[in-house]
């Protein structure tokens, strides 16, 4: 479903991705983590290209991400992105947030869009707050909002960028749950995080990044218990006394 | 004496009205012209292409850089050397459109430059194209930051078109200047001119300050 082949990235001299081999298949759920600066949000980046690869191929159902003349419009369609700072529009309510990709993307009717946004409002526990705005809205509750949004496209592939990082600590399971729901209803998903319960309980694979490398992969389990690598084991030391 | 010019003034008070119909006409124009140009080049400069950001900051500077009569000379009397003649009414508006959209764009691209950047990014993942992701989520955020500015440079617009008077384009100064050869009060002729200037940018100036009120509330 997607495919990295030898991928490679650089920000000016910084070699961001260095030859990055990856296959997530159909319903899989990826767990990317390792230090802050390796690389992990600028490879999920590259998925939906937010990011444009130097080198290599990046394949999603077919489509070929980093050929000039992919259809973006519809690639994008397929694949939802959840960002740290949720990024809802902050002029527009929550249905309107929810509505408007639907609407001005996919070109269904406003009274569609609505009743599919009303559902996924339902799916993260937020079938009040169609008429809030952003703002009064709690961290955790504009984070489930960001993941209706979308959710609202129907995609395919659910990228997650740290989506808990930026909460308060009791909001977090909030967020964890609406993701660990979409697991159980077979989404495809690549999440990084640090949040060790999440990748423990869903997670199909576990990727670790160093310095732009895929340096270790493996269950949850083989991963957080008998890392196979020093740079592992001592992030994985730094994120348990933390 | 006075009195009599003052009765002189009041006869010829069609005149004064034609001129001002003449200023509100450019300045309605020039605000339409300026407003949809100085758009265009604002986003562009706020854009990540960098040869349309360096084409249009030159262009803005060099708008910046010069005194507008200079520029209304330049358009009035040099392009015609070049094979361009305008009427003085054209050129007017011309000079105004160059001039003033250049203004408008810093404020623009100022605007649009203070939407984070997760908002674009936010509206790129969704697929919305590039028209889209500033017709409905940059341009409406950005609008809060350039409306009270963008009002502001309204009046200093209207004013600015009495500079066009130096082409003989019969405005409200232009106006002011032929009467006063014939009835020498300038005090009282020029009076009225501003008055009249006054009449058209006062509304403009409330509507600037209630802006900056309301978008600073928020
Ligand atoms: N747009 C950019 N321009 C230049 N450098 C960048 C840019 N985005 C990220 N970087 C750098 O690339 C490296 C990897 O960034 P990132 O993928 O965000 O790491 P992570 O998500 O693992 O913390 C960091 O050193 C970061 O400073
Ligand atoms: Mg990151």
């Amino acid at each position: 479903m997607i495919e990295f082949k030898n991928v490679n990235k650089w920000f000016g001299k910084l070699h961001v991705l260095n030859n990055i081999n990856l296959k997530i298949s159909k319903g899989e759920v990826l767990v990317i983590c390792g230090p802050s600066g390796s690389g992990k949000s600028t490879l999920i980046r590259c998925i939906n290209r937010l990011e444009k690869i130097q080198d290599g191929e990046i394949i999603v159902n077919s489509s070929l991400v980093h050929k000039k003349s992919s259809n973006l419009t519809q690639l994008r369609g397929e694949i939802g992105f959840v960002f740290q700072q949720f990024h809802l529009y902050p002029h527009m309510t929550v249905l309107q947030n929810i509505m408007l990709a639907p609407v001005n993307v996919k070109k269904i009717s406003k009274k569609e869009a609505e009743k599919i946004s009303m559902k996924k409002l339902d799916q993260v526990g937020l079938t009040g707050k169609s008429g809030a705005y952003p703002a009064q809205l709690s961290g955790g509750q504009q984070q489930r909002v960001a993941i209706a949004r979308g959710l609202a496209m129907s995609p395919e592939i659910m990228l997650f960028d740290e989506p808990t990082s930026a909460l308060d600590p009791e909001m977090i399971g909030e967020v964890l749950d609406v993701m660990v729901n979409l697991v159980s209803e077979g989404m495809t998903m690549c999440v990084v995080t640090h949040e060790m319960g999440f990748a423990k309980k869903v997670a199909d694979r576990v990727l670790f990044m160093d310095e732009g490398m895929i340096v270790e992969t493996g269950t949850p389990d083989e991963f957080f218990d008998s890392p196979k690598t020093d740079r592992a084991a001592e992030f994985i030391s730094k994120i348990l006394t933390h | 004496m006075m009195a009599f010019y003052f009765s002189r003034l009041v006869e010829i008070y069609p005149f004064f009205l034609k001129g001002l119909l003449m200023t509100s006409k450019i300045a309605f124009i020039s605000l339409i012209s300026c407003t949809l140009i100085g758009f265009v080049l604002g986003i562009a400069r706020s854009s990540n292409n960098l040869i349309l950001k360096r084409v249009v900051g030159v262009y803005v500077a060099f708008v910046r850089g010069t005194p507008f009569v200079v520029q209304i000379f330049i358009i009035f009397f040099i392009l015609p050397e070049w094979g361009l003649q305008l009427e003085a009414f054209p050129a007017a508006l011309l000079a105004m459109a160059i001039m003033g959209s250049a203004f408008i764009c810093e404020i623009v691209a100022g605007g649009i430059n203070s939407i984070p950047k997760g908002q674009w990014e936010a509206a790129t993942s969704s697929g919305l194209t590039l028209i889209q992701q500033l017709r409905l989520v940059i341009v409406p955020q950005a609008m809060k930051v350039i409306l009270p500015p963008l009002v502001g440079q309204y009046v200093l617009l209207i004013k600015d078109t009495s500079v066009v008077s130096v082409i003989g384009v019969m405005e409200l100064t232009r106006v002011g200047w032929v009467t006063v050869v014939r009835i020498p009060e300038g005090l009282m002729v020029f009076s009225l001119v501003g008055v009249l200037y006054f009449s058209i940018s006062y509304p403009l100036i409330l509507l600037s300050n209630y802006l900056e009120r309301r978008m600073a509330v928020q």
